[in-house]
């Protein structure tokens, strides 16, 4: 069938997919042609998606470490800095109680920890994003797939022809 | 008495009196702008006075703080009381404050009282008694209570100048029957004086000698010093009645002769004297008794009174063996038909068993002169046959106690009636017209109780209304009808001063004078054998319940039922407050399936008043008690609950023409309502917990086992572990140093019951009174409280009752402390759990956390006028200790061991620059307790009392097993008796 | 089985909706609500309403209007404090510790259960407020610097409890708020109008790209990891208020686990109870299916049991301790004045959950429904029997007493429920009460025939 002609203009092309497997194969096509900016959506993640792809882990497990970490500090220096500040004996027991400063501190390692995360999630994954990303199509929350390419004219030409091969439903620009 | 307080007492009374008796002038000075050098704020000033509340005459310091009297204390140079008071005497202070009192004349018009100036009342009285004076003899009348000294004479030469002789000593516990038969026997007409404190065996017939009778301060005192164990010796204890009450409860040994048949039992008991040979009288006294008591035959006694002959037979062997011993009878609940010869027969037996002049003397005291109640009916029926126009009626309430003698509807026939009395009362309510009274507290006098002891009363603060002391009117009243009294003295005063003569600064510095009054010696008279003995009669069918109107150690005759402290103390024996109960065996309860709280009709012939069933094993089946003093119909807001068990009774009097309290059987119909009991009784056993313990006096000495749940090892780790917790908190801030430990220990060998230092806590601590509803929840605030378990088999009359006083245990390790979440509570430098009111948000886990359970909320907002649930209306306010915070809604409070007297002390002592010692600081409670079960001190000097007390054999920890340390240590009861150990369980 | 129970329902295996049916049809729960749902607000709302004024005159005249009979100086608040905290447990359970185990089933249930999560903490933390005597002062309780100097005791088991509370309503929100993220986008993509301008906020520019993906799964991983500890640790130290006093009945170190177990038992009693009407109302039976309620079924089984072992522990360690007050207390629960409570809490907790050993009685929603209602009863009442019998016979036996709450007391407890139920109307109509994004992942996607999903 006709296809519209490429307008070298475009800084990207889109590719819009039904199936999960014609997404997949485009995607390897791409990554072996040596293709890199791509930005594939999906409804879901999938793993397949993230074998093609695969990209370093996220980073955001050092988020994690290091909040929970410095909760655990910050609670057991709260509880007994609190303590030692004014010293009052209750029940004869000592001024610094050690085992009941535990829950104290468990409960700041599982706070910190938690908000930790997901401030690295946000940050890393960019988010909020207020601009419109380009290529994106809100079919692409609901059951279709999509491959954004960036690049030169010469490269969007040649991934289209790619995404076109591998079956897209649609190749549109961005 | 502290050094201090003395000073204070002496130097400021001298000074107030240059200044016309002037304690501060209440609001006018508090600006202070013209300072008084008396009247320093924040100290207080002492007043020595004399407690008026009940015949007894117990010598008093009142504190006072800005010029109002705040706290009722004993006087400790006071022969009666030793600086000692008990509940009703400290709560004389809500009767000066009483927010119903008649602050000023008033005229009744119908049931309405309309306010007159004092001169057109006084005009409008003194016209009538001439009036009536010149009309004819004898038709002026004036019944007032209990009185002596100069405003005594001057009442007594009122009404005689008003050409009558009618004036009454009216009592409503006048114990004639005990004055007849000392007449009887003795030749002499007299109140005996009884030396408690001397005897080595008690045995009481129905006298309420720690509640009611006579001087119960003074008697608790002597009784604590012999019946309390000390070094291994103690007095034995015989409570010989059908009623066990709080009296009771010290005893050894109940004996429950049938209702009515004790004087046969005591009769017996002296023969069984002489049949042994023990008797201590000679000569034709001898001969004499022997014949009259021969009439008695143990058997025969035995089968009467429902009591084993062999006991009858130990009885009369230990009560002689015992060197001196004492038998007292005379009580108002046994004060039946046969009360004289009850008495006559008690008396017989101190004379055989040789007490008389030793334990028992004649000095003659105040009521001797007291008039009887046949002398009530008498004016009564003289006012019914209209030959009475005025009556003036001062300090008394027979419209209340002697409704038997038809008072009321008599008395409405006089034509003027006046009242000097300050409470608006039955009888006041049936008066034309009121001249308001001084409160005691308020007013001048001498007062003698016995003869030897002189007791001044004077003014410890200005007049709270518009009010004149009763002696005052009189003597306005006799110069307004031109006649002249009192030597022409201008007021009271002046009597009392002329009356002391030249040192009476001095005398008044003290409070009271002492005389050694050499007893009168008695000889043994022989009338007494021409009265019939015989068990005395009831009326009523036969199936009935015998009713003992029993006098109440809180309200006494009713005179007390309008002040919130006395209404809302625990009844010693039933724990009940607030309401009027009937207590009724547990068989005879489980027959007629009443259960507590059954509202029941207590029905006598026509009459017939509502109680609430309360069972109670302190009664012998067949017989039903109520208390007196509850169910007013006028005298105020806290007066009316209750029913009044004097309303059955008739006219009825024994040979002495007393009433006889004890004269009915009466049958209880379930009404088919149930009312909680307003009660602070939880469980009446104590499940061999150990919480208040006896022990028998054969295991003293002895090593008895006691259970230790830690092994040795255990146990030096522990003290191990404690030592370095000590020594790591003396390393801290505040607690660096050394600091005192205050600690308590109470001696329950001694503790009554009799709950003085409940009141005592209230006067001292702002303690709201919460009203029955509240209490019917368990949420009375008493920080104090008296615990009654029953102990062994309560089914019989073979049981201890074991009492004990619990408060805040100020623990070493306190449960309440670690749990709150915002340091309300935690520990001070010197030992005490600290409270922190207003940093309180009130989560009540200390509450919970606390074993001994002596935490209390704040429910409502008792301290804010503007709550419904206000506890100080009017001047109820006054009372209020200006050193202790009134606690807000929402936050937990608890006893705190007086901690504004240690702050108080400790500034004293910074100040003159001294070492604290013990005798500075007193709780409230301790300072009170007539019998001295509570000493309080610094336990880590070794030589303080308590120091040595906590090492006592006898004493003990509750709940030890939980580690939790408590300041306050008990001293096991020891009794006369094989059980005890079911109670002497080791903290489980 | 399942079929022969519910001939209407069709169970993924028989023919699993499309990815874009899951959006369809979930997105239309969505829908403006109707006549039923008004109806009922109007009734949470009026209870909702009498509580805040039961509340009202409480802070005005003292927490006396209760009937607060001392020594029982905690009642009906705090028992309904420990039973939301319960309920609040199941919803990260399923959500966090079911993910990590990785159970399928898992992904049509937890967004209800995550949401009544967060709503219960929410009624929860009411509670210590609501029983203190000076409620205007609760903030005293939290360590802040201030000029009396004076910080809060960190000894105290209250104080944990701030901290626990406080925590688990953060983290659980953030884990429930986090789960929506990827709806909220697929909203976002067919909403119009004033709803698009709020989810295309609330979705923070969500584009289901690869690079938002990565590492949305890793911290949904960590919050996961995070959350099952914290499970476990709040209904412990909720349980430590009574364990660390010395209170007979309360001072036992079997609190913790007992709590949990007891909590997780209620939580899924309470899901059930949640979901049945829910899938009714919005014809979620192709999603939420008989095989997710027998599998709830069979935790609150399982958990039934734990608890009921741990009711025999009780008894037994308190006859074998040997301690007098021990027994005491536990005999006078089971026979004293308090039997009625106790008997209520045994049956509804061991005997009933018993049924659910059929798998006739497990599969059918009306009787799972009934005997989840029964666990909640049963539930409220283990509380209240730990608190007020151990509290009415304490050591001092001239303090045992008899409590019973008042109408003050049952005015805002009710209040409390039309609370939470306030919260969970809106929110099943602002978001999407099953999660779109996960039901998908245990979906095959489009052009397969088996649900791959996963990472």
């Amino acid at each position: 069938m006709a296809t519209p002609p490429v307008v070298p203009a475009s800084p990207g092309v889109v590719g819009v997919f039904d199936t999960l497997d014609a997404l997949l194969l485009a995607l390897r096509e791409l990554k072996a042609k040596g293709f890199t900016g791509l930005t594939v959506h999906s409804p879901v993640p999938h793993h397949d998606i993230e074998d093609i792809l695969d990209e370093p882990v996220s980073p955001v497990r050092l988020f994690t470490l290091i909040g929970a970490l410095s909760g655990t500090a910050f609670g057991f220096y709260y509880a007994i800095g609190t303590s030692l500040d004014w010293e009052l004996i209750v029940g004869g027991k000592p001024i610094v109680s050690l085992p009941a400063y535990v829950v104290i501190g468990f409960e700041t390692t599982i706070l910190i920890g938690a908000l930790a995360t997901v401030a690295g999630m946000f940050l890393n994954a960019r988010l909020p994003k207020l601009r419109k990303a380009a290529g994106y199509d809100p079919r692409f929350s609901a059951d279709k797939f999509g491959i954004v390419v960036m690049g030169g004219p010469a490269q969007v030409a040649a991934a289209a022809d790619i995404l076109r091969a591998a079956g897209a439903a649609e190749v549109n620009d961005v | 008495m502290k050094r201090r307080k003395f000073l204070q007492v002496a130097g400021v009374t001298t000074a107030g009196l240059a200044a016309g008796c002037g304690t501060g002038e209440g609001e006018k000075w508090l600006p202070y702008l013209v300072p008084d050098e008396n009247l320093v704020p924040g100290v207080p000033t002492y007043y020595a006075s004399t407690c008026r509340e009940c015949p007894a005459g117990c010598g008093i310091l009142v504190k006072t703080r800005e010029g109002r009297p705040i706290k009722i204390e004993g006087n400790p140079h006071h022969p009666v009381n030793r600086g000692r008071l008990c509940a009703r005497g400290q709560a004389a202070l809500q009767g000066l404050y009483d927010p119903d009192r008649v602050s000023q004349p008033m005229r009744r018009q119908g049931e309405r009282w309309i306010p007159i100036s004092w001169d057109e009342a006084l005009q409008q009285v003194s016209q009538a008694l001439a009036a009536a004076a010149t009309s004819g003899q004898d038709r002026v009348a004036f019944i007032g209570g209990a009185d002596s000294g100069p405003t005594d004479a001057l009442a007594d030469e009122f009404v005689r100048s008003f050409r009558s002789s009618r004036r009454i000593r009216y009592e409503a516990f006048a114990h004639e029957p005990l004055r007849e038969a000392s007449r009887l026997v003795f030749g002499t007409a007299s109140i005996p004086r009884y030396d408690f404190g001397a005897a080595r065996y008690i045995m009481s017939f129905g006298a309420d000698f720690l509640e009611t009778f006579l001087s119960p301060t003074e008697f608790a005192g002597g009784f604590a010093r012999s019946h309390g164990w000390h070094e291994g010796r103690m007095a034995r204890f015989v409570a010989v009645e059908p009623r066990r009450g709080m009296t009771g409860f010290s005893a050894d040994e109940w004996v429950a002769p049938e209702a009515g048949t004790e004087a046969l039992l005591a009769l017996g008991i002296a023969n069984a004297v002489f049949r042994q040979g023990r008797a201590r009288v000679t000569g034709g006294d001898a001969d004499a008794l022997r014949g009259f008591l021969a009439r008695f035959d143990i058997a025969t006694v035995s089968r009467q009174c429902g009591v084993a002959s062999d006991t009858i037979e130990r009885l009369a062997r230990e009560f002689t063996d015992a060197e001196p011993s004492l038998a007292v009878s005379g009580g108002v609940a046994l004060q039946h038909r046969q009360a004289t010869q009850l008495n006559v027969a008690v008396h017989l037996l101190n004379a055989v068993a040789g007490n008389v002049g030793r334990t028992v003397t004649f000095p003659g005291t105040v009521w001797d002169r007291l008039g009887t109640f046949a002398d009530l009916k008498g004016l009564v029926s003289a006012m019914d046959a209209g030959g009475v126009d005025v009556v003036i009626v001062h300090g008394t309430n027979p419209a209340f106690t002697a409704g038997a003698a038809g008072f009321a509807s008599a008395f409405s026939k006089v034509q003027l009636k006046v009242a000097l009395s300050s409470a608006m009362d039955e009888t006041t309510a049936l008066c034309d017209i009121v001249l308001p009274d001084h409160h005691p507290l308020e007013a001048w006098g001498l007062y003698t109780p016995v003869s030897g002891v002189t007791s001044v009363q004077q003014p410890a603060s200005t007049p709270v209304h518009d009010t004149r002391q009763a002696a005052d009117v009189m003597l306005q009243l006799a110069r307004l009808a031109n006649r002249t009294i009192g030597g022409g003295a201008e007021d009271a005063q002046q009597l009392v001063r002329r009356a002391l003569g030249a040192d009476a600064n001095q005398e008044l510095q003290r409070g009271v004078t002492t005389t050694v009054a050499a007893a009168r010696p008695v000889r043994l008279s022989r009338e007494f054998a021409r009265l019939s003995f015989g068990p005395a009669t009831f009326d009523g069918a036969e199936t009935g319940l015998v009713l003992l109107t029993v006098p109440s150690v809180a309200l006494y005759d009713g005179r007390g039922a309008n002040k919130g402290w006395l209404q809302e103390l625990p009844d010693p024996a039933t724990k009940i407050s607030w309401q009027t109960w009937v207590e009724v065996h547990p068989q005879t309860a489980a027959a007629a399936s009443l259960h507590n709280g059954d509202v029941v009709t207590v029905t006598a012939g026509e009459r017939s008043v509502e109680a609430l069933v309360y069972v109670y094993p302190g009664v012998r089946p067949g017989v039903a008690a109520m208390p007196i003093g509850r169910g007013h119909t006028r005298y105020g807001r806290y007066a009316t609950g209750g029913s009044n068990p004097l309303s059955l009774l008739g006219d009825v009097t024994d040979g002495s023409g007393a009433l006889a309290f004890a004269q009915l059987r009466v049958t209880l119909t379930p009404t088919g309502r149930r009312v909680p009991l307003a009660t602070t009784e939880g469980s009446p056993r104590q499940h061999g917990r150990g919480i208040a313990r006896l022990a028998a006096l054969a295991s003293m000495g002895q090593a008895h086992e006691v259970h230790e749940p830690f092994t040795a090892a255990e146990r030096r780790a522990i003290a191990r572990a404690d030592t370095a917790h000590r020594e790591a908190r003396y390393t801290l801030g505040d607690y660096r140093g050394e600091h005192p430990k205050w600690e308590m220990a109470i001696d329950l060998s001694r503790c009554t019951g009799c709950s003085a230092c409940v009141t005592a806590c209230y006067a001292e601590n702002n303690l709201p009174v919460v009203g029955e509803s509240q209490v019917q929840r368990h949420r009375e605030m008493a920080w104090i409280r008296l615990e009654r378990y029953f102990e062994g088999e309560t089914e019989g009359t073979d049981f201890q009752v074991a009492q004990v006083p619990m408060l805040c245990q100020q623990c070493e390790n306190a449960p309440c402390e670690p749990v709150c979440p915002v340091y309300a509570a935690y520990h001070t430098p010197d030992g005490l759990n600290g409270q922190i009111y207003n940093r309180c948000v009130g989560t009540r886990y200390c509450a919970n956390n606390c074993p001994y359970k002596v935490r209390y909320f704040n429910w409502f907002d008792y301290g804010s006028p503007a709550s419904p649930q206000f506890a100080f209306p009017g001047t109820l306010a006054w009372q209020l200790n200006p050193d202790v915070t009134v606690r807000t809604k929402g936050v937990m409070e608890k006893c705190t061991f007086c901690v504004q007297r240690i702050r108080y002390a400790q500034n004293e002592a910074k100040v003159s620059n001294r070492a604290l010692t013990d005798a500075d600081v007193q709780p409230a409670c301790a300072q009170t307790c007539p019998a001295d079960a509570i000493t309080f001190g610094d336990a880590r000097n070794p030589d303080s009392e308590v120091s040595r007390r906590k090492r006592d054999e006898r004493g003990y920890h509750v709940f030890e097993l939980l580690n939790t340390k408590p300041g306050v240590t008990y001293l096991t009861r020891v009794v006369h008796a094989e059980m005890a150990e079911a109670a002497s369980g080791e903290g489980h | 089985m399942a079929v022969a129970v519910e001939p209407k329902v069709m169970t993924p295996r028989a023919t699993p909706p499309t990815w874009a049916e899951v959006n369809r049809d979930i997105i239309k729960t969505l829908d403006p609500p109707g006549r039923g749902w008004f109806l009922g607000m109007a009734v949470i709302l009026t209870g909702l309403a009498l509580g805040a004024l039961a509340w009202a005159r409480q802070l005005k005249l003292g927490i006396g209007i209760t009937g607060y009979t001392p020594p029982i100086f905690w009642g009906t608040y705090i028992t309904t404090f420990v039973f939301w905290v319960g309920i609040a447990h199941s919803g990260t359970l399923i959500s966090a510790v079911l993910f990590l185990f990785r159970s399928g089933w898992r992904s049509a249930v937890y967004r209800a259960a995550e949401a009544m999560t967060v709503f219960a903490v929410m009624t929860a933390g009411l509670f210590p407020i609501l029983h203190l005597g000076r409620a205007w002062f609760a903030y005293w309780v939290a360590p802040y610097p201030n000029i009396r100097g004076l910080w809060s005791n960190f000894r105290s088991p209250l104080v944990w409890d701030i901290f626990a509370i406080s925590t688990y309503l953060t983290v659980s929100a953030t884990f429930l708020f986090m789960g929506l993220i990827p709806d909220i986008a697929a909203l976002r993509d067919q909403a119009t109008g004033w709803r698009k301008k709020i989810y295309s906020l609330l979705s923070f520019g969500w584009r289901n790209s690869n690079h938002e993906w990565r590492h949305f799964m890793r911290m949904y991983l960590f919050l996961a990891a995070l959350s099952t500890p914290l499970v476990l640790s709040v209904h412990s130290v909720v349980s430590w208020d009574f364990a660390m006093g010395i209170v007979p009945g309360w001072h036992a170190t079997i609190f913790a686990p007992y709590f949990v177990a007891g909590a997780i038992f209620s939580g899924c009693a309470m899901v059930i109870t949640i979901l049945v009407p829910l899938r009714k109302a919005f014809h979620l039976e192709r999603y939420i299916t008989v095989r997710h309620f027998e599998n709830l079924a069979k935790l609150c089984l399982l958990t039934s049991s734990i608890v009921g072992y741990a009711y025999f522990t009780e008894y037994f360690i308190a006859w074998y301790s040997g301690n007098p007050f021990e027994r005491s207390s536990f005999y006078n629960r089971v026979f004293g004045e308090y039997w009625w409570a106790t008997w209520t809490m045994i049956s509804c907790n061991v005997f009933i959950p018993l049924l659910l050993w059929s798998k006739k009685i497990r599969t059918s929603i009306p009787w799972l429904f009934v005997i989840s209602l029964f666990i909640n009863v049963g539930m409220w009442f283990e509380r209240f029997v730990i608190i007020v019998t151990s509290l009415s016979h304490e050591f001092e036996p001239w303090q045992w007493a008899y409590y019973t709450p008042n109408i003050w007391e049952l005015l805002i407890v009710t209040g409390s429920f039309c609370w939470f139920a306030m919260w969970f109307m809106l929110f099943i109509k602002f978001f999407p009460s099953v999660a779109i994004a996960e039901v998908k992942e245990a979906l095959p996607p489009p052009g397969r025939t088996h649900a791959g999903g996963g990472h």
